[in-house]
């Protein structure tokens, strides 16, 4: 272990870590460390040049192990793991200290940054000293893509991943496809007819030769890893009458990536009890405006409206009912619909109550102002309450503009509810390893860099499942999610993690330990051998048989007793 | 005083001036009353003169605000704590100090005798002293023990509770005020000592379970009290549970057209809607209709946050006077009440409204008497004249 | 930072999907906190060893942190749950001993959850510098 020729490389990632770690101060403390022959301090180690660093020392200097102190591995491992491949090194022999997000960025001390970030150096050049070679396996990628959901967002990822030539499976709830925006008349910015729009992506979807649209059906689990998913599909019966058996249907689907178009659920305003929804017909959701519009009829039996009010924010940027979050498209669809009314209603009065107006993204902000000069008025009142007034409804509530309490009589409420994530979204996650932010949508693996990935490689989401938007929004969302599955499918093969699980026979006593804490069945008694052993296939590298070893016969590769011990020691020494 | 301290320990850049707490607060309809533009004085002005704002004493603390509030800023609180700047200084309307002696001297509000505070019972059985121990607490209050027209609440919960066959005793005489007026009309000292007297006297009974008359007590004994494992309910919530376990029946009919008022006590503070729904619906013959506000949108009575102290800015326009007429509309011949201060604001509206011979107020206590037929209707202590001014004894 | 003032070390052992990731969602939001927690990441909360734990005390680290996802959520079903087992019988094996097991603290963090990281990571070491120095450091030391 002597041996072992360690190069340091300590990344200013620009200021982002010099201005808060003393990064040259850090080099030369790595270069006395047991093992490390060569330290250096170079500007952005992810460069092109910083890699080439890495692989002329490698060669040059003989390094048999390197250790990069910048950001987070989460972000940049697997790009020191290609430096070091291509520099003709096992790529398990790369170690990160997490400088920046451990310390630049969370210590503004520059001192005790630095003091830390020496530790945290230690720590990896002690663990690196004890790292193994693996061998990497490649595994095929099956060339298919499942699809959940079959919304706006689930059409479109399922068309481009069709277009590029592979097979995607769309998995439908529902009787048919379209999702939300089946219910919706017309669309903003541009008032076009929105069942037109969605009638073309469908029927391009359904006439495509590499797509199978599963209607009525739901996925039911989900096993394997990138590359190679198996993914149960029951499908309910078309025509089934009552007490017959629907799980009846069902198919296993092999594929290489899974996207999850899930969308939301509208927030039932029955919530929020003051505004008397669900107890006055005349007040009503955007949704069901939306519905009658696209039929035409308004529901008022003739007698039209003679005022008209819409409640912006309803179930939304509101802690009492969870939902902390903006719904981001409930002002535009207000202006849209309040638009619409305008021109079926002209002699109504049409108020917008509002304390927020959010008109963000192309030509939004100028479709507001259209609005109001068509004769909308919009007023930053927040309504308190609705309450009976004979045959109308009163909003009861606070002009803040003019510091008055108000009561205003109208015909006819809109409330423009917000979105919220789906009502299955805890077994979705559960099933397909998903986190989910504190809003309870879907998490995506990083707020700026991978908005479609996920923490679970091989999975991603599109649209509304992962936070509220709008179509064109949803669309670019649902692309990029395509583009991204099609990335394994493309390659043909993904790299397997090499770090499974490994039986050292010569100690294993044959207790079956190990078989019983495994999740996955990976472990299993060799009958003739008398040793456990483990399929390497399904083991997925979490490390909980090791533990209950009492023979410590069965290790977790990359993350052995010995490795994490030395980190132990190195940080407290 | 600076406003910067409150700002922060009240967590008011929160705020997003949406105003639906002003929007939904019943004064800031008839005063000037303003708690969202208050909030944003604060947040603009390093300084604020609280002497200024009168108008501060006309808050309900019916929570209205609070439940109303997507951000929970809580602005009821914020009133509490500008009192409690006001009680600090010593410049406080005369009723509320009046009344905060009165605790502070008697053990109650109304500074009447601490020996007298028995008197609710009348010539019914006296009930055990808890402090021999007792598995039920019955916590009295200060207006259901001294006030005539109230009495007739304890002197029928206390026959119901035997009749039940619990095991129940009160405090007698050494039971104080709970504070939750008190702690409402920024006392926050008083309210402490109160907390920890009576806490102390309460834990000693060992009672497992404390049973209110009034919704006020229950908030301050529910919430703000640390009473470790004592249950603390309302009578409401106690009948529900006796009758759901056959420990209490109704056998006379009271073929009565009820409307019931939720009080702010009891709902917005505490969400407590449906059980005194289901003592009244458990009722032989009672049918019951709901007024169009009811539940969290009921309009307070203007009986809380001390404002049985004090008048407030605008004494001519009464909320209680609005909400019985919502309650006459709804055809009803009673008008429920759960709330000792309910009972009064309400049944002084319908005087001053005439409507004595449409509309009868009457706690749920005493239609529980009535489905008993028990003795203690309002025959005994019929109502007695009082002023609506802020010196009522009560 | 007073220098008369006892200053902690944490070892801080974090799964790599839930609470790992909350430390970096708290280093990407800037969100300060004390230096003085020292962070292994591993897989899953379930691959902690006890001995680690004992192992660091030993060393000297005055508090250890195990961070893992929100029951429910481990990546790998239920390594968390696995996690809080074995630590509760770590803890009463201490406790039996007379050791003060609150040096160790098991919390589930999300990936989301950067402020409740720093937050934890601030509450700890108050805590540990409340307690003074891990008494295993001293015996080690004479
Ligand atoms: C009233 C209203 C008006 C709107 N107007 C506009 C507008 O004018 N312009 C605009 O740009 N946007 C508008 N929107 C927003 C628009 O509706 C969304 O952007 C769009 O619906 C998002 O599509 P999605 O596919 O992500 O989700 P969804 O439309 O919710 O579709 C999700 C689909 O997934 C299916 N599904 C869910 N769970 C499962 C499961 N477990 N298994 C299988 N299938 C499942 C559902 O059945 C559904 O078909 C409006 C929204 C509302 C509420
Ligand atoms: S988009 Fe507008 S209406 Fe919807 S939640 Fe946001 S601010 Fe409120
Ligand atoms: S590391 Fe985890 S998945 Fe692999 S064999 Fe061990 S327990 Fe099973
Ligand atoms: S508690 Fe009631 S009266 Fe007081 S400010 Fe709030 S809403 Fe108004
Ligand atoms: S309801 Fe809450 S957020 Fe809105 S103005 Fe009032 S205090 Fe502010
Ligand atoms: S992966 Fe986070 S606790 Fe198991």
């Amino acid at each position: 272990m002597s041996l072992s020729r360690v190069g340091v490389y300590v990344c200013h990632c620009g200021t982002n870590i010099a201005a808060n770690v003393d990064v040259a101060r850090l080099a030369e403390f790595a270069r006395s460390l047991p093992g490390a022959v060569l330290a250096r301090d170079y500007p952005y180690m992810c460069s092109d040049r910083g890699q080439a660093l890495i692989r002329e020392d490698v060669s040059e200097q003989a390094l048999d192990r390197v250790v990069v102190a910048a950001c987070s591995p989460r972000m940049h491992e697997p790009t020191f793991r290609d430096a070091v491949r291509q520099a003709g090194l096992n790529p398990y022999m790369v170690e990160m200290a997490n400088i920046r997000e451990q310390c630049a960025w969370v210590h503004d001390d520059r001192a005790r940054a630095t003091e830390k970030a020496t530790r945290l150096v230690a720590s990896a050049v002690a663990r690196a000293v004890l790292l193994e070679p693996l061998e990497e396996r490649q595994v095929d990628v099956e060339p298919g893509v499942v699809v959940i959901g079959g919304g706006i967002a689930g059409l479109a990822a399922t068309l481009t991943v069709a277009e590029a030539g592979y097979s995607a499976y769309l998995v439908e709830r529902s009787g048919s496809l379209g999702g939300r925006v089946r219910e919706l008349d017309r669309t903003y910015p541009t008032l076009d007819k929105v069942q037109v729009v969605l009638r073309e992506l469908v029927s391009r979807v359904a006439a495509h030769p590499n797509v199978t649209i599963l209607l009525r059906s739901s996925v039911t689990s989900v096993d394997g890893c990138v590359g190679d998913f198996t993914v149960e599909v029951k499908t309910r019966g078309a025509n089934l009458g009552e007490g017959v058996d629907a799980s009846r249907d069902s198919q296993t689907l092999v594929v290489g990536s899974v996207i999850v178009a899930t969308g939301f659920d509208p927030f039932d305003p029955r919530r929020k009890p003051e505004l008397g929804y669900g107890q006055y017909p005349s007040v009503i959701t955007t949704l069901e405006l939306e519905q009658r519009l696209a039929a035409g009829d308004l529901g008022d039996n003739g007698a039209a409206p003679r005022r008209v009010a819409f409640l912006q924010c309803v179930g939304s940027r509101d802690v009492q009912v969870g939902n902390p979050y903006c719904s981001r498209v409930c002002c535009m669809v207000v202006a849209k619909q309040a638009r619409q009314l305008r021109g079926l209603m002209p002699d109504a009065e049409i108020t917008v109550y509002y304390s927020d107006v959010r008109t963000f993204g192309k030509g939004a902000e100028e479709f507001y102002d259209e609005t109001r000069a068509q004769g909308v008025l919009y007023r930053r009142a927040s309504v308190s309450e609705i309450v009976r007034s004979q045959n109308r409804v009163r909003l009861v509530g606070e002009d803040t503009l003019l510091s008055r309490a108000i009561g205003v009589e109208v015909d006819l409420v809109v409330l423009a509810t917000g979105m919220e994530a789906g009502a299955d979204s805890a077994s979705l996650s559960a099933m397909l390893r998903l986190q989910r932010s504190p809003d309870g949508f879907f998490l995506e693996a990083h707020p700026k860099l991978r908005p479609v990935d996920t923490a679970t490689a091989g999975v991603y989401l599109a649209g509304c499942c992962q936070g509220p938007k709008g179509i064109a929004d949803t669309i670019a969302h649902a692309k990029a999610a395509a583009s991204s599955a099609l990335i394994p499918l493309l390659r043909g093969s993904v790299q397997a993690d090499a770090a499974t699980a490994i039986v050292n026979p010569a100690l294993c006593a044959n207790c079956g330990l190990c078989v019983e804490e495994c999740p996955y069945g990976a472990p299993a008694l060799d009958p003739f051998r008398g040793v456990a052993t483990v399929n390497a296939l399904l083991c997925q590298g979490c490390g909980a048989c090791a533990v209950v070893c009492p023979a410590k016969a069965i290790s977790l590769q990359h993350a052995t007793a010995c490795q994490v011990l030395a980190q132990v020691d190195a940080l407290m020494a | 005083m600076r406003t910067q301290p409150l700002v922060e320990q009240m967590e008011l850049m929160g705020c997003i001036q949406c105003g639906r707490c002003t929007g939904g607060c019943p004064l800031a309809r008839k005063t000037a009353l303003n708690i969202r533009s208050l909030i944003y004085d604060m947040l603009v002005a390093p300084e604020m003169d609280v002497h200024a704002h009168q108008e501060l004493w006309d808050c309900t603390c019916c929570f209205t605000c609070v439940e109303r509030c997507p951000k929970d800023v809580r602005p009821a609180e914020l009133i509490i704590a500008l009192r409690g700047e006001m009680v600090e200084s010593g410049r406080i309307p005369e009723t509320v100090g009046a009344a905060l002696m009165g605790v502070f001297r008697q053990g109650n509000p109304s500074g009447i005798a601490r020996e007298d505070r028995s008197a609710w019972v009348g010539d019914g059985p006296q009930p055990k002293a808890a402090q021999e121990g007792c598995e039920l607490l019955y916590f009295v209050g200060c207006s259901p023990s001294y006030d005539p027209r109230l009495q007739t609440v304890p002197r029928t919960l206390a026959r119901v509770f035997s009749q039940a066959g619990t095991d129940f005793g009160t405090l007698g005489t050494e039971e104080n005020c709970c504070g939750s007026e008190v702690q409402r009309m920024g006392e926050a000292g008083l309210f402490e000592m109160l907390v920890e007297e009576n806490g102390e006297l309460i834990r000693r009974t060992g009672a497992s379970r404390l049973v209110t008359t009034s919704p006020h007590c229950y908030t301050a004994l529910k919430n703000e009290y640390a009473l470790g494992k004592v249950e603390v309910l309302h009578y409401t919530q106690l009948l529900a549970d006796l009758l759901a376990h056959g420990q209490l029946a109704f056998d006379r009919e009271v073929p009565r057209i009820v409307t019931y008022h939720d009080p702010c006590f009891l709902g917005k503070h505490n969400q407590i809607y449906e059980e005194p729904r289901a003592v009244l619906n458990a009722i032989p013959g009672l049918q019951l209709v709901e007024m169009d506000r009811n539940r969290e949108r009921s309009l307070c009575c203007e009986g809380g946050g001390g404002r049985m102290w004090a008048e407030g800015t605008n004494p001519e326009e009464r909320l209680s006077a609005q909400r019985v007429e919502e309650a006459a509309a709804t055809g009803a011949d009673v008008l429920a009440v759960a709330c000792p201060f309910c009972l009064l604001t309400l049944e002084d509206a319908v005087k001053v409204a005439g409507l004595e011979d449409q509309l009868r107020v009457m706690d749920v206590a005493e239609l529980v008497a009535d489905a008993l037929d028990l003795p203690v209707t309002n025959q005994i202590g019929a109502p007695l004249a009082r002023s609506t001014g802020p010196e009522r004894e009560c | 930072m007073s220098e008369c003032q006892f200053d902690p070390t944490i070892i801080a052992f974090l799964c790599n999907w839930c609470t790992y990731t909350g430390a970096d969602l708290a280093g990407t939001s800037r969100i300060q906190y004390p230096p003085n927690v020292r962070i292994i990441r591993l897989m899953c909360s379930g691959s902690v060893d006890p001995t680690y734990v004992l192992k660091a005390l030993l060393d000297g680290a005055d508090g250890v942190l195990i961070g893992g996802c929100h029951p429910g959520d481990c990546h790998y079903e239920s390594g968390n749950y696995k996690a809080r087992r074995r630590i509760i019988a770590l803890k009463e094996i201490l406790q039996a001993a007379g050791y003060d097991e609150d040096r160790i603290w098991v919390r589930w963090i999300s990936a989301s959850e950067g402020q409740r990281f720093a937050d934890t990571v601030t509450q700890m070491t108050q805590a540990m510098r409340d307690k003074g120095p891990n008494p295993l450091r001293r015996e080690w030391e004479v």
